[in-house]
């Protein structure tokens, strides 16, 4: 059974990565804390001395086997802290050299995308605006400056593992580098309106050459 | 059925404990819009120079203001304690004038302010493109208009409870109940006085 | 409630200062409350899974109708539902009594305090009827959005147009509720340090009392900057100033921050007293003492401290400085550490112990362990930042909070009703009614939930009206989770009123409680008539025992009144 969408970017396997460990280690402490539910459930222990039962807990001796609970969970987490740590860092905090740079601007209720133009720069004269297609070249690193006009959006690339609110007054650019060709859906994650539900935009990966040409051809118009 | 004996933990008359528990959920609220403010001040310059335009002697005197009131409503709990109704009205009526006073100048300024284009949404300034500017008046009267507000409220409870004191001659600890929260009126604006008028 | 004087109507639930007539009537309004969000719950669940279907009691849901459904579902249960069950009905209902004293520090206060309440209650309601509309923001309430449907350039006409909203009348609501919560706080925190009867010292009071009392010292610290945070929205609304304006040099990420600054501890609000609840039918039902009854108080206050250094866990991808999301993300981990603790001393509690299968220990097991193994952990999928970078704002988060807000908020609600009911009303709930109404429930909230984790992964974005725009939504099996997720959702509402039956009829009709102790418990509830008289004691309590000592070799019975000689 495929839990996930199809994995099509750099990063989104080292996402996918934590979700399992974590998940891995959940299900072994589930089964602990299933069987520690279940036996005094079913075994109903009739037969016990007051003083058997009459257990407070107090002192180091009695909570012996609940601090040790406690530290295998700490050490769990910090494992997980120390997994996952290096991969925030490369998604969040690092820009790869660019290969291409878009800016998406999202609007009630609309994907904004503006391409580079001709010169190749963002933020000139000869800029091309594009609504809801969002063409990429595989294998490249591909930096978005990601926008809004009015409201809080979201941009959201399941197939990407990725995920980015869009700020009215800021930009914040990051990156996504994407290893298949193909089209992969965009989704508005932050509830901006009644067309909510209605903001999807399209990213269409191309091999190089075509991408060259899809650009040349979008900058002619 | 038995009588319940008035119980205290630690000997913290109940009156108190209850005033004490609400000042500290009132200072996490003004806390917060003080820092809200510290952060815009110190990320916008322009801030400061709005800061130039409030009324540095009106500031100063509703602080001499508040202070007196707070002299006096210490005054107030002292007849408390000797159980001194005629005093404990007279300590208190001179609070409620200090109030007056400070809402006086406070309309003042207010008036003042306003007449020159400073007002809470600021269509003025955003007009002549000054949106950061206009968010300055913007904490500006709402931290010292909810300021306001609770002077009025402390000055209603002291009204209040002078009179059901002094009628009724019981309930001798709710002169200090209120006290203690005419004080904590007080030290808010100690805080916003220098934030707001002093720093430039 | 109280069987001293026959009391009128009007007396009983409007006038009366008696602190469990006033934590029935908050009661009653919270069932109002509850059976709105949960009506809404049912309507855009049937419009998700049968989505051009005029659904029955409600029509054809367009997406506004949506967007206003899940909001007001949100609003109205964490805000009314969480919020007022597990500290204004259970603070009343049990602080006084538990105490040993005869009612509230300040009772007049405790009545206005609910006076307030339903004043919230009705400018919450009234925010459905409003000219544009009920709110449809979302319950987070983020500005742009929230100022106007089109945030700053929102064309409001006039200060009427502005004044009469859903935004400002859902502000107002939450505002008042506030307030009746921070004076029902200092009422609750008052009457437990300076009522309790003689011989309880605090670390003899039950673990409920105190969780309730934390858990109102929690919520009255970080609702503070909230309250000036809505106070803003309220003037960003009302009279365009330019708070949260980013083209003023406002910033809608200081909303998100003064939100959640009190949104986060505020779920740590609502599940102290449900854990305090649990800890009291556990150890009833186990015939044993509590289990590190020090351990649980010290695990809850580093908890409650802790939970206060994590809200940004929710805004990992809005735009805060990374950076600062890491340490947000170590926190949030570590979160995990004080409650594993807190549940593995529950589990202590059981162990050994000769378990009785009532009703509230059914309540309260079911509770431990969906919390645990499905709401708990999945806590920590979310709070590793990577991970929420996928999840964040899909239908694992939905998943997620319900199964920590429903075991919690509605299952120690249940827990509590049949652990209390013949104690409060002197009449009994029926058993068979109550079991089947827990095995629905149980099985149908999983049927509900444990789909939406699923629906997460594959990609869902939440509060979204129609999934069908979107392909790599509808492909099979996800349509099936999203019918099997509503099905039972329905199934779990309609089974709702075989409780809501249960209650009402068994309040008139019931079997008489004849016994002051049916549950041989030791706390001083118990040692009073069912119902207690006004007053709660006729003779008032002197504590010589805490309230778990169970078994105890010195003692023949297997439990030892707080009050025995």
């Amino acid at each position: 059974m495929k839990i996930f969408p199809e994995n099509a970017s750099s990063y989104g396997g080292e996402v996918d990565f934590i979700f399992w460990l974590i998940t891995g280690v959940v299900a072994v402490a589930s089964v602990i804390v299933i069987f520690l539910l279940l036996y005094p459930v079913l075994t109903r222990r009739r037969k016990l001395t007051k003083t058997q039962r009459y257990q407070k807990g107090e002192g180091f001796r009695n909570l012996r086997l609940i601090y040790l609970g406690i530290l295998l969970l700490a050490i769990a987490d910090f494992f997980f802290l120390y997994k996952e740590g290096p991969t925030w860092t490369k998604i969040e905090e690092t820009l790869p050299d660019k290969e291409f740079h878009v800016a998406i601007i999202g609007r009630q209720w609309l994907w904004e995308i503006v391409y580079p133009g001709p010169d190749g720069k963002l933020y000139t004269a000869d800029d091309v605006k594009k609504i809801n297609q969002f063409y990429m070249p595989v294998n490249s690193v591909v930096h978005m400056d990601i926008q809004s006009y009015d409201v809080i959006h979201s941009v959201f690339i399941p197939n990407a593992r990725f995920k980015q609110d869009a700020l009215p007054g800021r930009n914040i650019t990051r990156w996504v580098k994407m290893t298949k060709t193909g089209t992969f859906p965009l989704s508005c994650a932050e509830i901006c309106g009644i067309g909510h539900a209605n903001m999807k935009a399209t990213i269409i990966v191309q091999n190089k050459e075509d991408f060259k040409k899809t650009l040349t051809k979008l900058y002619k118009k | 059925m038995e009588k319940i004996k008035k119980l205290t933990w630690r000997e913290i008359p109940q009156a108190r404990l209850a005033v004490w528990t609400l000042i500290a959920g009132e200072f996490v609220i003004f806390g917060g819009l003080i820092v809200m403010y510290i952060l815009n001040r110190l990320k916008y310059e322009s801030w400061g120079e709005m800061a130039q335009h409030t009324n540095v002697w009106a500031g100063t005197i509703n602080t001499f203001v508040l202070l007196t009131s707070s002299y006096f409503v210490v005054k107030a709990h002292e007849a408390a304690v000797h159980k001194n109704k005629a005093q404990i009205k007279k300590w208190i009526w001179l609070t409620i004038v200090c109030a007056f006073m400070f809402l006086g100048i406070k309309s003042y300024e207010y008036t003042h302010e306003i007449m020159h284009g400073f007002t809470l949404p600021g269509k003025h300034l955003v007009a002549e493109g000054l949106g950061v500017e206009s968010r300055y008046w913007s904490f500006y009267y709402t931290m010292t208009g909810l300021h306001g507000l609770h002077v009025i409220a402390g000055a209603l409870a002291l009204f209040f409870v002078m009179r059901n004191v002094t009628k009724t001659g019981k309930n001798y600890q709710r002169i200090e109940a209120a006290g203690l929260y005419w004080h904590m009126v007080d030290i808010i604006w100690i805080f916003l006085f220098p934030l707001i008028y002093l720093i430039h | 409630m109280n069987t001293h004087k026959k009391h009128g109507f009007w007396h009983r639930y409007f006038f009366s200062l008696d602190h469990k007539d006033i934590g029935f009537q908050y009661m009653l309004t919270i069932f109002l409350m509850v059976s709105i969000g949960g009506f809404f719950a049912y309507v855009f669940r049937m419009h998700l899974a049968f989505p051009d279907m005029k659904v029955p009691l409600f029509g054809l849901v367009t997406n506004k109708d949506y967007n206003m459904l899940i909001t007001n579902h949100g609003l109205i249960m964490m805000m009314w539902l969480a919020l007022g069950m597990l500290l204004a009905v259970a603070g009343n209902f049990l602080i006084p009594i538990m105490i040993g004293t005869d009612d509230m520090a300040f009772p007049k206060l405790n009545k206005i305090s609910y006076w307030i309440f339903l004043l919230s209650v009705i400018l919450m309601i009234a925010s459905f009827f409003m000219p544009k509309g009920g709110l449809g923001v979302g319950w987070t309430l983020y500005p742009p959005l929230s100022v106007g449907d089109f945030g700053y350039n929102t064309p409001y006409k006039s200060f009427a147009d502005r004044f009469f909203t859903a935004n400002t009348f859902v502000l107002l609501a939450i505002a008042f509720e506030f307030t009746s919560l921070l004076m029902g706080g200092i009422n609750f925190f008052v009457t437990t340090l300076n009522k309790r009867a003689k011989g309880m010292s605090l670390l003899k009071m039950p673990m409920v009392v105190w969780m309730i009392n934390i858990a109102n010292l929690l919520f009255m610290f970080s609702v503070g900057p909230l309250v000036a945070g809505t106070f803003m929205l309220l003037l960003d609304i009302n009279v365009g100033t330019g708070f949260y304006d980013a083209y003023r040099g406002g910033d809608p990420l200081l909303w998100e921050h003064l939100f959640w600054f009190f949104g986060h501890p505020e779920v740590y609000v609502i599940l102290l007293p449900p854990l305090g609840i649990l800890a009291e039918i556990i150890s009833v039902n186990s015939r044993k003492p509590l289990f590190g009854y020090k351990f649980i108080l010290t695990l809850t206050l580093i908890a409650a401290v802790l939970s206060t250094m994590v809200w940004a866990h929710h805004q990992f991808v809005a735009g805060i400085d990374p950076r600062a999301a890491t340490v947000f993300s170590i926190f949030t981990i570590i979160i995990s550490l004080p409650f594993a603790g807190i549940i593995l001393a529950y589990i202590a509690t059981l162990w050994k112990g000769d378990l009785r299968f009532t009703l509230p220990m059914k309540w309260a097991l079911g509770a431990v362990a969906l919390f645990t193994l499905l709401g708990g952990f999945t806590g920590l999928h979310l709070g590793a930042s990577v991970f929420d970078i996928y999840a964040h704002d899909t239908s694992f988060v939905v998943a997620h909070f319900h199964y920590t807000l429903f075991p919690t908020v509605i299952f120690g609600s249940f827990a509590a009703i049949y652990f209390w009911f013949s104690k409060f009303s002197g009449r009994k709930l029926n058993q068979t009614l109550g079991n089947l109404h827990f095995w629905l429930t149980f099985i149908f909230f999983n049927g509900f939930a444990f789909p939406l984790f699923l629906l997460g992964l594959a990609g869902q974005h939440r509060r979204i009206a129609d999934y069908r725009q979107f392909e790599f939504l509808m492909q099979d099996p996800l349509p099936l989770y999203r019918k099997i997720a509503t099905i039972s959702a329905v199934i779990l509402i309609l089974s709702q009123f075989i409780f809501l039956f249960n209650f009402i009829w068994s309040l008139k009709r019931g079997k008489k409680e004849t016994e002051n102790n049916p549950w041989q418990a030791n706390t001083l509830e118990w040692q009073t008539s069912s119902p207690p008289p006004h007053g709660n004691f006729k003779v008032y309590p002197v504590v010589n025992y805490g309230p778990y000592e169970y078994n105890r070799p010195d003692k023949d019975k297997d439990f030892t009144p707080q009050n025995e000689i």
